[in-house]
């Protein structure tokens, strides 16, 4: 049958790629329906500590799972539940975080660090000054020893443009000769300290080998910080995560919302997608709701809840569809919360279910 | 996706149309779609002179309007700032041409082996290059007469009536992979008629000549509006003939109700032919009447992105992936860079080709036989950029079919 699949995930946030990801490990035939990258261009998807502090329910396998399907799609997550990581921002505050991307992991201030905060002349949503300056006041209130201080380095640009870590992020993509550019004026730099922070420009697509393999040249810890949107970590997760998807199987939709949510007597058999000329329909067993926090109108009711099985529910507790499961942050219309962690656990809970794997990754 | 009636504020400037825009990405001297669209939409809505000649390296692909979370029609307002741009004459001039191909069509079938040998040779291509701004880096698809015939068969006036839409291209360089959409058709139940239509318009909106793209979706509107009110449906064998039709000819013909809306009537009823191919599949009428591959075993899909556009999932890839002993890898590797006529352009060469390197290491790499891509301006980027052969998918399948399959 035309466009019929196992399941239909609809939405491409960490929530959806998990779900799509875990049913499509367990041999599920699965399309992957999204109208854009969606939020992957504001951040890098770090997990809050305090979000995995919330006793989900099998959140350890469910990060395990993460955390190999990020190693397999070359952006690979360190840390674990619990893990109280300080990681620094943009802001020149420390985050706390249990999980982020290995090209942040390093970024913790260490006892006796001596740390470079690198700043691009020109590139005006990075000011390294500022930064290493919060950090420094940060650090000494956390009890780190670690100093920091401020550099700049100057990379070539193009002509009549103004430097954006987009443009350096696609430069390092494409042109081998802008690597070695910035591995050159990081080095005299390197050479002093223990670990360099610089804006996020290690390309929207290049693999955790280039990066570690600039990290090895210049003998000294990276950690990268997402700046202004386009966030090029946040970027680079999605498109390799998407890479890894499409490898398994998983059938990407891309561009188009969806009109319609079929649903008929508590079943949920497709959605219409909004496509020119006519609306694409797509069919599945089964279907996964990740369409972020504003998109409680698919379910054409404002007021919404899941049950232990993460099958939504309307406001008198009745099933709205039993082959339809929510993930992500869309649940936060209903009361559960909990950012990128949430995003994971039900994420993973609901591609098991819907792969029939059991009752065991219903939320306690 | 883009919606015609979106307000400005709906861009949140996220920027996730610039990480999609190939010409960004290659070309990182190239404002973006979020300034040349709706930052500048702004300003142009206040009578302010914003001109800029970037407006003129927006390669049309759409590509913006798909990564928009937020359903601005990112592309198509950067279309509407090409149309009153000031262009200096010799491009003016070029750009009338180029947005004509049904006229220079026309024109070059008359005699066509004076046509083709005059713009084979290497001084009427440096002529071109000094004169009108063509590179002579490429070389002019060659232009062929002839008719795209209809075969008489046992089946005839049996089957579902569709209308082919053949396109510039078809029409006046490849008649012959017209004669084979017709086969396709036939074999697969359909009573194909070639329509009598000419040139879509992309090229008359991608040079920026909207005042011809309405001329050309009016005629080619009148034209088909009867078949389709009696039922027939259309189907294209072009992603961009078939991009226009569907998203285009409303568009164009908005100043004309009664058009406009014949316009969204011959919309829905048009198919890409894969898109048709796939519709019979699902009701059980798709021909599998195949013979294992022998030629072609490993084929390479490029999507063109006027295909993307058109949100049919991958239909040539699935039906080709049937063919018993073909091994399909879908590349995608993003925009091959030529869009149209735009590589032609001496000042847009350099460009069109940095675009591509991404899809042209994406096709060494893969080593296929053959690239299968169902553009024609697609195929001949990949040809130039890697000098693997590239095919329309309608010659792998066609030619995938039993000899007594064909009878």
């Amino acid at each position: 049958m035309r466009n019929h699949f196992d399941l239909i995930v609809a939405g491409a946030g960490i929530a959806g790629i998990t779900s799509a990801a875990a049913a499509a490990s367990r041999g599920l035939k699965v399309a992957l329906v999204s109208s854009g990258p969606g939020s992957f261009v504001l951040g890098a998807g770090c997990v809050e500590l305090q979000d995995t502090e919330r006793g989900l329910h099998s959140l350890d396998e469910a990060v395990n799972f993460f955390r190999n399907l990020t190693e397999l799609a070359g952006c690979s997550f360190r840390g674990n539940i619990g893990e109280v990581r300080h990681l620094p921002t943009i802001l020149g505050s420390f985050q706390t975080v249990s999980l982020a991307p290995f090209s942040m992991w390093n970024g913790a201030p260490e006892a006796a660090a001596q740390v470079a905060v690198v700043g691009i002349k020109g590139l005006s949503s990075f000011d390294s000054n500022f930064v290493a300056e919060r950090l420094a006041y940060h650090a000494a209130k956390l009890g780190r020893g670690s100093t920091y201080i401020a550099r700049e380095i100057e990379l070539s640009i193009e002509k009549d443009t103004i430097p954006g870590t987009l443009q350096f992020g696609n430069r390092f993509d494409r042109d081998p000769h802008f690597r070695e550019e910035l591995l050159a004026a990081l080095k005299p730099i390197a050479a002093k300290v223990s670990l360099i922070i610089v804006p996020g420009i290690f390309g929207l697509k290049s693999g955790q080998d280039e990066i570690e393999k600039l990290e090895k040249e210049l003998g000294c810890l990276l950690c990268e910080l997402p700046t202004l949107p386009p966030s090029i970590p946040g970027m680079r997760l999605f498109n390799r995560l998407e890479m890894q998807l499409r490898r398994t199987g998983v059938e990407f939709f891309t561009g188009f919302p969806i009109q319609k949510l079929q649903i008929e007597n508590t079943r949920c058999t497709g959605v219409l997608l909004d496509t020119p000329a006519r609306p694409l329909q797509l069919s599945s067993e089964t279907l996964i709701l990740a369409t972020g926090p504003f998109s409680g109108k698919l379910l054409d009711t404002t007021s919404f809840g899941v049950n232990s099985d993460l099958h939504p529910v309307d406001s008198s507790g009745a099933l709205i569809a039993d082959n339809l499961y929510a993930a992500g942050a869309i649940l936060r219309s209903s009361s559960a919360r909990g950012g990128n962690a949430m995003a994971i656990l039900t994420g993973y809970a609901v591609g098991m279910l819907a792969a029939g794997a059991g009752v065991q990754y219903a939320q306690g | 996706m883009h919606k015609d009636d979106i307000s400005l504020d709906n861009c949140l400037k996220c920027s996730d149309c610039n990480t999609a825009c190939p010409v960004v990405t290659a070309h990182p001297a190239y404002p973006g779609p979020k300034r040349l669209g709706p930052e500048l939409e702004r300003m142009r809505r206040e009578g302010i002179e914003c001109d800029t000649e970037w407006v003129e390296y927006c390669l049309g692909c759409h590509r913006c309007d798909l990564a928009c979370p937020n359903e601005v029609n990112v592309s198509e307002l950067i279309a509407r700032a090409k149309a009153t741009h000031k262009k200096t004459p010799i491009r003016t001039l070029r750009d009338w041409w180029f947005a004509r191909p049904g006229l220079l069509g026309k024109l070059l079938t008359i005699a066509p082996g004076i046509g083709n040998f005059a713009l084979g040779l290497k001084p009427v291509r440096l002529l071109m290059s000094a004169f009108m701004r063509i590179t002579p880096e490429r070389k002019f698809p060659a232009y062929v007469s002839g008719a795209i015939e209809v075969p008489k068969r046992a089946a005839e006036n049996s089957g579902e009536r569709v209308l082919f839409f053949p396109g510039c291209y078809i029409k006046y360089n490849e008649p012959e992979l017209g004669c084979h959409v017709i086969q396709l058709l036939q074999l697969n139940g359909f009573t194909p008629e070639v329509a009598n239509t000419g040139c879509c318009g992309v090229p008359s909106i991608a040079n920026g000549d909207a005042a011809e793209a309405r001329k050309r979706a009016a005629d080619n509107v009148n034209s088909m509006i009867d078949a389709v009110d009696a039922g027939a449906r259309v189907v294209t064998a072009c992603s961009s003939c078939g991009h226009m039709i569907k998203t285009g000819f409303a568009d164009m013909l908005a100043g004309d109700p009664v058009l406009a809306t014949k316009a969204a009537r011959i919309a829905s009823a048009t198919f890409d032919l894969a898109e048709l191919l796939e519709v019979q599949q699902g009701a059980g009428k798709f021909n599998t009447n195949f013979a294992p591959a022998t030629a072609n075993r490993k084929l390479a899909y490029h999507a063109p992105c006027h295909q993307k556009s058109q949100g049919i999932g991958r239909p040539w890839y699935n039906l080709l992936s049937q063919i018993p002993g073909v091994e399909m890898e879908d590349l995608n590797a993003g925009c091959c860079g030529m869009s149209g006529t735009y590589g032609f352009k001496s000042e847009k060469y350099p460009v069109s080709m940095e675009v591509g390197q991404e899809l042209f290491s994406g096709i060494r790499a893969s080593a296929p036989q053959a690239v299968v891509t169902e553009c024609a301006t697609c195929q001949m980027q990949i040809e130039h950029g890697t000098g693997v052969k590239a095919v329309h998918p309608v010659n792998i399948l066609l030619g995938a079919y039993k000899a007594e399959a064909k009878n």
